[in-house]
This record gives C-alpha cells, sequence and structure tokens, in this order.
C-alpha cells in the first residue's frame, strides 16, 4: 500500500491528515509565489493616468522596447551571465574532477570542503575581498606596482572584468558541489574499461565522464545562471555607477523613482528570460528539471 | 586521468597547480579581508601600517571599532531576530511538506512538486519584489475597505523574513526530504505494532531519525537567511538586517570595521558549519 | 480445501488464540487472499509457508492490524479485532528485517512498548532485564543497535515484542536476511524461546526448513489459498494435493496416465513411456492425467536385480555422482530416457559408483503419490528455493 501504514485507520481521520499536510503547502506556494507573481504581472500592465487611476496598458513593456537603455542593458546582462555561467563551468570542471576521481580519502574531503567555505561565508564579504584586492589603493595594484610592472597605482575596480570575476567567484559554489556529486558517484571502472578498450583521454572524457556527469552540469549551470543573472551585489560595487545590470534597473524603477508598473515589467521580463534560458538549457541536454534540482 | 591509470609527470604537475591555484584563488578575498580588519588604518587599503585591535574595540569616532558600534550591533540583532524566525518556520513547513511528498499519494502530486522547486529559479530581486507589490496590494484594498492600514505588510521585517521563508523552505524541504527517503516506513508500523498511535509513532521514531537532516537543514537556512542579501534588499523597511546596513556603509565607503564585522562572521559561520558537521558524523560509519 | 477442518464448537474457541474466518483481501481484480479460515491452539507454534506472492504477508498484515480484510473475521481470545488499531491489538509482530530504532539503546528499543503501555518507569528495568535474560543477551541494555550482530538483533527484536506478554506473536521471515549457519542456530533458539514463553507464534516463511523444524502445524498457503494445515510429518508424508507434494522435501516428479486401478494401487505409465506402480487413495479413471512423486530417499539402489519382489525395479544407467555430504544424490536414467534423482547413502557400498554403469533403483507402491492434473491449468507447482 502507497499511502503508507495506517491503512486501517478510518478513511476520514487518514484524510483529515492528508489535508493537514496540503494546507500549508498550499498556502506556502500561493500567497508567497504564484499570488504575488500574478499580482505583479497585473501590475505591470496597467498605466497610471491620474493619482489611484489605473487602466491597462502594454505601455510599460512598449517603453522596454523603444528606450535603448533598457533593452542593452538587458541583452547586456544576459549575455554576461551566460559568459560567466559558462566560464565558472570550465574554470569548476577539472577540479571537480580532481577532489572527485584524482583525490580520495581525507585529502578529498578536506579539499571538498575547502571549497565549501566561501559558500558559509556572506556573499557582500566576498565581495567586499575583491574591492580591497581590486581598487586603485588596493593588493594587486601595490603589488603591480613593487614589481615594477606599472609606475602609478591602476584602478582595477570598476570594469566588466572586474564584474566577471565577482561573478565567477560568488558562483563558484554552486557549480563545484554538483559537479562532485555526479562524478563522485561515476564508478572508476568505467573510466578503466574506456581506456581498456582503446579510448584516448579526451574520447573517455566526452562519452563516458561527460554524460554521466550531464545532470550535475546543468543543475550547476542552471543554478549559476540564476544567480548571475538576479544578481544585484556583486555588479553594484565591482562594477560601479555603470555596471548597466538589469537588476539595477528593477531597483531603481521600485525604490528610487517609485515607478511600480515599469519596476514590475522588469521584473516579469527578467523572469521571462530566465525561465527561458533553464527551459532551453534543459532541452538542448533532455535533461528533466526535477531530477536537475533534487 | 585517475591514480590508476598512469599519465606524464608534466600532466600531473601542471594539473596539480591548477588546482592550487583555485584554492589561491578561493581562500584569497577572504583571507585579505580577515587580515585588514587588523591594519592600524582608517582604510581598508595598503600601506599596512602595523597591527592594531582597534577595529574590533576601538571607543571613539572616528576609530570607532565593532564592539562599540551600537549601529551595527543593533542590526546583527535583527539578522538574529529574522533568520531565528524564518529558521523554526520553514523547518516546520518543510517537514510537513517532506511528508506529503515523500508518504502521499494524491493527484496533481508532480505538479505540486515542480511548484514547490519554483522559488529555487526564480531571482532573488524579482521573489521580494513580487511580494512587496502583492502585499501592498493587500495592504492598499485593506485600507480601502477597512480604513485600516496593517502595518505588517508595509515594507519592514516582517515581509523581510516572510520572503526569505518563501525560498528557504523549498531548500529545507529538499534536505528533510532526502533523509525521510532513506527512512525505513516498517519501523513506524513497528511502533504502532508495539503500541503507539500514528502521532506518537512519528513523534518518537520518524523526528528522532530526522533529527540530523533538521539540524543541517536548520544551520543551512539560519545562515542562508543571516546573509540573504536580494530579496532582503526589496523588502527592508527602517530597521536593517546585517547586509544590508554593511551594504549602505560599503558604497559610502567604510574604516575597516567592516573587515572586523566580516571576520565576526566568518567564526559565526564557522561555529555553525562546525556544529552542522558534528551533528551529521555519527551517521557516516 | 482446509475449512472443513476447522468447524470450531464454543469449548474449542476457548482453547485458542487466534481463529480466522473466510478472510479475504483483493488488490484490484487479484486475490491476495482468499476465504482462509484457521484457528491456533494455544501456545502453538504456526507456521505459514509458501513461496513469494502467495498471500502469506498480507495476511500476517491483517493480523497486525495494517491492513484490513474485505471480507471475514479475524478473533484474537475469542474477540473480533477488525475494528481494533494496530496499536491496540493484542499481538505483536518481529519485522523481516526487524525495524529495530537505531536512534534508541536496545533498553530504549524494549522499553518503547512498555512506555506506550503506561506501565510505571520503576519497573522497566526489571522487566526489561528478565527479557533480555531469556533471550540470552544479559547486559545489553546500554547497547546501540549497530553495535549488535545479526543473531542478537533478532533476539532484540523478538525481546521487544515478547516483553509486553502479546496473545500472539506475528514472525514475518526475520531468519531471511541471516547467513545459513546462524539460521541454523536461530531456528533451534527460536524454538526454544516459544516454549520457554508459552506464547502463540505465528511464523510465516518461504523456507520449509524453518516451517517443518519449529513449527506445532504447518498451513502451506499457494494463490492465497491454504492447501493443507497439519503437523510437519503430515505434511511431509501425507500431502493432500499436487503443490503440497511438490513443494515439501524434493521429489522427483513425473506427468503421466492412469493405465488401471485395483484397490488403492495404481498402474500408470509415464510420459517417457515408464511403467509404475503408485499408491492413491482416490478413484482415478483410467487414462486420466496424473502427476506422479518420488522422493529420493525411498529409493534403494542395488548393484543386482533385488531378490524380493519390489513394486517398482528399474534398471538404470548412472549419469552423475552429485556430492553433498549426507545430502548426495545419484542421477540416474532409465532406458526409455527418463532422469531422476536418488539419494546416494554415503556407505562403503557405494564409493565405486561411476557413471555410465548400470544399477537397478527400487521401492514400493506406496511410497510414491500422485495426484490428478488439474483440468484448468497444467502448469505444474513451482518449487520455491
Amino acid at each position: 500500500m502507497s499511502a503508507g501504514p495506517g491503512g486501517s485507520f478510518s478513511r476520514t481521520q487518514y484524510r483529515l491528515g492528508f489535508w493537514l499536510l496540503l494546507a500549508p503547502v498550499v498556502l506556502w506556494l500561493g500567497l508567497l509565489i504564484i499570488l504575488p507573481h500574478i499580482d505583479m504581472v497585473l501590475v505591470s500592465l496597467r498605466e497610471r493616468v491620474a493619482s489611484r487611476q489605473y487602466e491597462f496598458s502594454f505601455s510599460n513593456y512598449i517603453t522596454f522596447f523603444a528606450e535603448p537603455l533598457y533593452w542593452n542593458t538587458f541583452v547586456r546582462t544576459a549575455v554576461m551571465s551566460i559568459v560567466a555561467t559558462l566560464l565558472t563551468l570550465m574554470i569548476a570542471f577539472p577540479v571537480s574532477f580532481y577532489i572527485a576521481k584524482v583525490l580520495s580519502g581525507r585529502p578529498k574531503m578536506a579539499l571538498f570542503i575547502l571549497c565549501l567555505i566561501p559558500f558559509w561565508v556572506s556573499e557582500l564579504v566576498r565581495t567586499y575581498g575583491w574591492m580591497i584586492l581590486l581598487r586603485e589603493t588596493g593588493l594587486i595594484s601595490g603589488a603591480l606596482q613593487w614589481l615594477g610592472f606599472i609606475d602609478q597605482p591602476v584602478e582595477l575596480l570598476y570594469n566588466d572584468a572586474a564584474i566577471m570575476v565577482g561573478l565567477i567567484y560568488t558562483s563558484m559554489l554552486f557549480m563545484v558541489v554538483p559537479l562532485v556529486t555526479t562524478l563522485d558517484s561515476l564508478d572508476n571502472s568505467l573510466i578503466e574499461a574506456g581506456y581498456d578498450l582503446g579510448g584516448s583521454s579526451w574520447h573517455v572524457m566526452r562519452s563516458i565522464v561527460i554524460p554521466h556527469a550531464m545532470p550535475g552540469i546543468m543543475s550547476g549551470c542552471i543554478v549559476v545562471f540564476m544567480l548571475t543573472l538576479g544578481n544585484y551585489l556583486t555588479p553594484t560595487l565591482l562594477g560601479g555607477k555603470d555596471s548597466l545590470w538589469f537588476t539595477e534597473q528593477i531597483y531603481t524603477q521600485f525604490i528610487t523613482r517609485f515607478n511600480w508598473e515599469q519596476g514590475a515589467a522588469f521584473g516579469i521580463l527578467l523572469l521571462v528570460l530566465s525561465s527561458l534560458i533553464v527551459w532551453a538549457g534543459l532541452k538542448v541536454t533532455k535533461q528533466s528539471f526535477t531530477r536537475v534540482m533534487s | 586521468m585517475i591514480p590508476s591509470i598512469s599519465s606524464s609527470r608534466f600532466y600531473r604537475v601542471s594539473y596539480l597547480c591548477y588546482v592550487l591555484l583555485f584554492f589561491i584563488f578561493l581562500i584569497t578575498p577572504l583571507v585579505v579581508v580577515a587580515a585588514f580588519s587588523f591594519n592600524d588604518s582608517l582604510f581598508p587599503s595598503l600601506p599596512w601600517n602595523g597591527f592594531t585591535l582597534d577595529w574590533y574595540f576601538g571607543e571613539h569616532e572616528p576609530r570607532l571599532g565593532l564592539f562599540h558600534d551600537d549601529a551595527l550591533l543593533e542590526s546583527i540583532g535583527v539578522s538574529v531576530q529574522v533568520a531565528t524566525v524564518t529558521t523554526l518556520a520553514s523547518l516546520a513547513l518543510a517537514t510537513c511538506n517532506a511528508f506529503l511528498f515523500e508518504r502521499e499519494q494524491f493527484p496533481g502530486k508532480n505538479f505540486l512538486y515542480v511548484l514547490m522547486l519554483m522559488p529555487l529559479v526564480v531571482p532573488g530581486v524579482i521573489l521580494g519584489v513580487s511580494i512587496l507589490v502583492f502585499s501592498s496590494t493587500v495592504a492598499n484594498w485593506f485600507e480601502v475597505t477597512f480604513d485600516y492600514d496593517i502595518e505588517a505588510l508595509r515594507p519592514g521585517l516582517v515581509l523581510v523574513a516572510l520572503g526569505q521563508f518563501a525560498f528557504i523552505t523549498t531548500i529545507a524541504t529538499l534536505v528533510i526530504s532526502a533523509r525521510l527517503r532513506k527512512f525505513d516506513v516498517t519501523q513506524e508500523e513497528a511502533a504502532m505494532n508495539l503500541g503507539a498511535s500514528r502521532l506518537t509513532a512519528i513523534a518518537t521514531v520518524t523526528l528522532p531519525f530526522l533529527k540530523p537532516a533538521l539540524l543541517g537543514a536548520g544551520v543551512v537556512a539560519f545562515l542562508m537567511s543571516f546573509e540573504n542579501f536580494n530579496t532582503t534588499l526589496m523588502l527592508v523597511g527602517s530597521d536593517a538586517p546585517l547586509t544590508i546596513a554593511m551594504f549602505d556603509r560599503l558604497r559610502e565607503g567604510s574604516t575597516p570595521v567592516l573587515n572586523a564585522v566580516s571576520v565576526l562572521l566568518m567564526v559565526g559561520s564557522a561555529c555553525l558549519a562546525l556544529i552542522s558537521v558534528f551533528t551529521q558524523r555519527p551517521e557516516k560509519e | 480445501m482446509s475449512e472443513q477442518a476447522f468447524v470450531s464448537d464454543a469449548s474449542a474457541e476457548e482453547q485458542e488464540d487466534l481463529a480466522c474466518s473466510l478472510l479475504s483481501k483483493h488488490f484490484g481484480d487479484f486475490a491476495a487472499v482468499d476465504k482462509v479460515s484457521f484457528s491456533i491452539a494455544r501456545g502453538a507454534f504456526f507456521s505459514i509457508l509458501g513461496p513469494s506472492g502467495c498471500g502469506k504477508t498480507t495476511l500476517l498484515r491483517m493480523l497486525a492490524g495494517f491492513q484490513e480484510p474485505d471480507s471475514g473475521d479475524i478473533l484474537i481470545k475469542g474477540r473480533s479485532v477488525l475494528h481494533t488499531p494496530p496499536n491496540k491489538r493484542p499481538v505483536n509482530m518481529v519485522f523481516q528485517h526487524l525495524a529495530l530504532f537505531p536512534t534508541m539503546s536496545v533498553a530504549g528499543n524494549i522499553a518503547y512498548g512498555l512506555k506506550r503501555k503506561g506501565i510505571p518507569k520503576r519497573e522497566h528495568e526489571a522487566l526489561i532485564n528478565d527479557v533480555l535474560d531469556k533471550v540470552q543477551l544479559p547486559g545489553y541494555g546500554n547497547k546501540r543497535i549497530d553495535q549488535l550482530s545479526g543473531g542478537q538483533k533478532q533476539r532484540v527484536a523478538i525481546a521487544r515484542c515478547l516483553v509486553l506478554k502479546p496473545a500472539v506473536l506475528l514472525l514475518d521471515e526475520p531468519l531471511g536476511a541471516l547467513d545459513l549457519k546462524l539460521r541454523e542456530q536461530m531456528k533451534i533458539e527460536l524454538k526454544r524461546l516459544q516454549q520457554e514463553f508459552n506464547t502463540t507464534f505465528v511464523y510465516i516463511t518461504h523456507d520449509q526448513s524453518e516451517a517443518l523444524v519449529m513449527s506445532d502445524q504447518v498451513a502451506v498457503m499457494n494463490k492465497g489459498r491454504f492447501e493443507q494445515v497439519g503437523t510437519p510429518q503430515e505434511l511431509y508424508y501425507q500431502p493432500a494435493t499436487a503443490f503440497v507434494a511438490g513443494f515439501i522435501g524434493d521429489s522427483n516428479q513425473y506427468v503421466g496416465q492412469v493405465q488401471e486401478q485395483s484397490g488403492e494401487t495404481i498402474t500408470l505409465v509415464t510420459e517417457h513411456g515408464v511403467r509404475l506402480l503408485s499408491h492413491s487413495s482416490q478413484p482415478m479413471p483410467a487414462g486420466a492425467p496424473i502427476t506422479v512423486f518420488i522422493r529420493p530417499e525411498v529409493m534403494q539402489i542395488s548393484m543386482v536385480k533385488p531378490e524380493t519382489e519390489q513394486d517398482n525395479c528399474l534398471q538404470v544407467t548412472i549419469l552423475r555422482t552429485l556430492f553433498d555430504g549426507a545430502r548426495s544424490q545419484l542421477q540416474v536414467e532409465t532406458a526409455e530416457g527418463a532422469v531422476l534423482t536418488v539419494a546416494l547413502p554415503q556407505t562403503a557400498d557405494f564409493h565405486a559408483l561411476e557413471p555410465g554403469r548400470s544399477v537397478y533403483v527400487s521401492w514400493q507402491a506406496n511410497q510414491c503419490l500422485c495426484f490428478p492434473v488439474p483440468a484448468e491449468t497444467e502448469a505444474q507447482p513451482e518449487v520455491a528455493q
């Protein structure tokens, strides 16, 4: 009996237990996730005509497409997020492979935990660390002067490269953990069999290791992409005033300009973009959402 | 490639160097933050002016140390309150969810499960914004209809806690479900067979089994809440949690007292990490 | 086919710890338990033996209250427990995988039921020590479950139930997870415990050796029904159905046809064309399809044709010897091509037997049994394990 023990309990008592379990999850998802998003869609589709007077309109979306600043910021955010995700994957994969397959026993656990450490510290602190490193009076600039590469302080902060470094650094964890987990579950004898049957390193990697790690790669990429796209802290602090990140536009509309209708439209656009890319990623690699997420 | 397959010395050494570089990359920013909390300078930057503990214990401006900076201490208190409430609430709901998804069969279960995972793929800023919009819609409607303003639905700590609860619950649910899946249901039957009612069986047999997962999820939930920035930023009112307070100071440019706070956070996180490692340990045998 | 044996009268009922009448449980169209009736005398060791999927676990779960029967009644000490939830039934169960609580110590596991019963805490220690002594684990109270060996876990699982003094103890194949040696020990141990506690045991298993060694009564179950209920000896020597004959013990089975019947002796011809004499209590028309069962140990091997008249005597060629100590067997083939397995006594007489040699095997008609092939299915009962 799949309903678990208690088959001989009276039906009503059993159903009562079920409804008591169902009610909170429905309330949670309904009140904090679904209704707020529906309401945001509704708000984004209205226009204020007078004080407390609204009417249905697409004007917020039209503004988005008509204003190059918004439109460019949007595309730029998406492209940079994708690049950051791919770079994170490329940097993290060899390290994850090293932890999962080359090491064993105590060093393996130690290195894996070392990977987790930055995750235990607030994103704010991590970004702050990069600010101290990259700023004009910072460590890297100082080191370069001391080495004689440059003769006056150089500002390494407030450019796209700085944003990229910060994004990759912040996301690294969410890539390494799923990769190590899936690679760890790959039986070493499969790799050995690949070699034994005459495969080259590259071929074994491509036909055995990567297909096996695909769920981990996908879940890592999805989470990293999501976090990057929705990041506010890193672009603002490392990119400065001209970081042109889309979440900043949302923040500006909501908090600074108090134009909630426009901000809601931006939010919906970002959400649609993120869902689309996640969906496309899943489709291309033929992975299922529930499998990737858990 | 793997130790059982021979590879050239050059390959092995360069691979090792790469991994070393990676860990240097990983650890440097944290070391730098910690180091500069002891720098005897008004700015967290070079040159190094010698060692000081002023940024922890300094009593007067401009060298006001962390333990005398009332604004920072207050924001830490706010963060602890919010994190405690969020953790307890999300653990309670996540436990219910785990039982619902692992034990019950009902139509639409898969749909509900996907919905339950949704908060993970909604960017934090948008989650915050949507709750902000919806709560003020409800509050406005209430005000117009009943001429009463529900303070709790205006930006403030209640909304911050709700916003964090909305996505932390999903993470806690995944952790607790994974543990519940390993539970042998016949243990509950055995408990009933020995005279326990169903609820007693769950309380005395199942929940003790879930304890490591509950503790682990609790630690993660607490940290996630404590460190959350994106959702909090959109919902915050006049009382600023620590991350918001730090962010404001960071933008204005601040003394190394922020480094001292960071060190405190690192120590706190390390303690929590140790707790969760120790509570998980007995299971590993 | 067992109902007729259990017409209960009032006086008998007081002697019964457990009785079922016409108990049924269906899953969709599938009848897991089909009108099963039986009663178990007080203090008996009762086994339900059957292949996997025969419905024995469902039956046990109904007795424990984890499943509701579709129809029929369950009486424990003469009172119906049909509407009693599992935690209120005076039965306790040793689960297949024991289901000991890993979060509690041995004493905690045993105290669990005592607490639920509301027995005062000060009495716990004496009760726990007493039951631990009886299962021969004195001083194990503070051990963790994961510190115990397989056999010790068994004992704790039994102690946890017996400390509650149940009317009936249900055991769901508890020896399945043990290795062979330990299983042999635990069989004897279980029988000893049952006698010491004088509690009614209902033991389900697919392992006939467990059932035969330990039980006072065994019910052989197949496809949701009881085929036969009897003492181990009855089942072995007087199987009531072809299924029981095939399931209990090893047998050479052949399909054949009745040639003629005189009294209780039947002359039959197997599908290979071997002519045999067999015992049968029921009348069978000539030409009727039947299955004949001959146990390996009833056949005598001799180098020369036996001098005394034997009902069945076949000249056969040795195919191979299957050496297994005291359980060694010989595979032989008749001139017609029928293969027989014969028990090979480990005496000096037979050490020289080698493949290809011609010997005689002989047995009396009343040492083999035959049953009509059921009309609806030609399939032979599968012999599990």
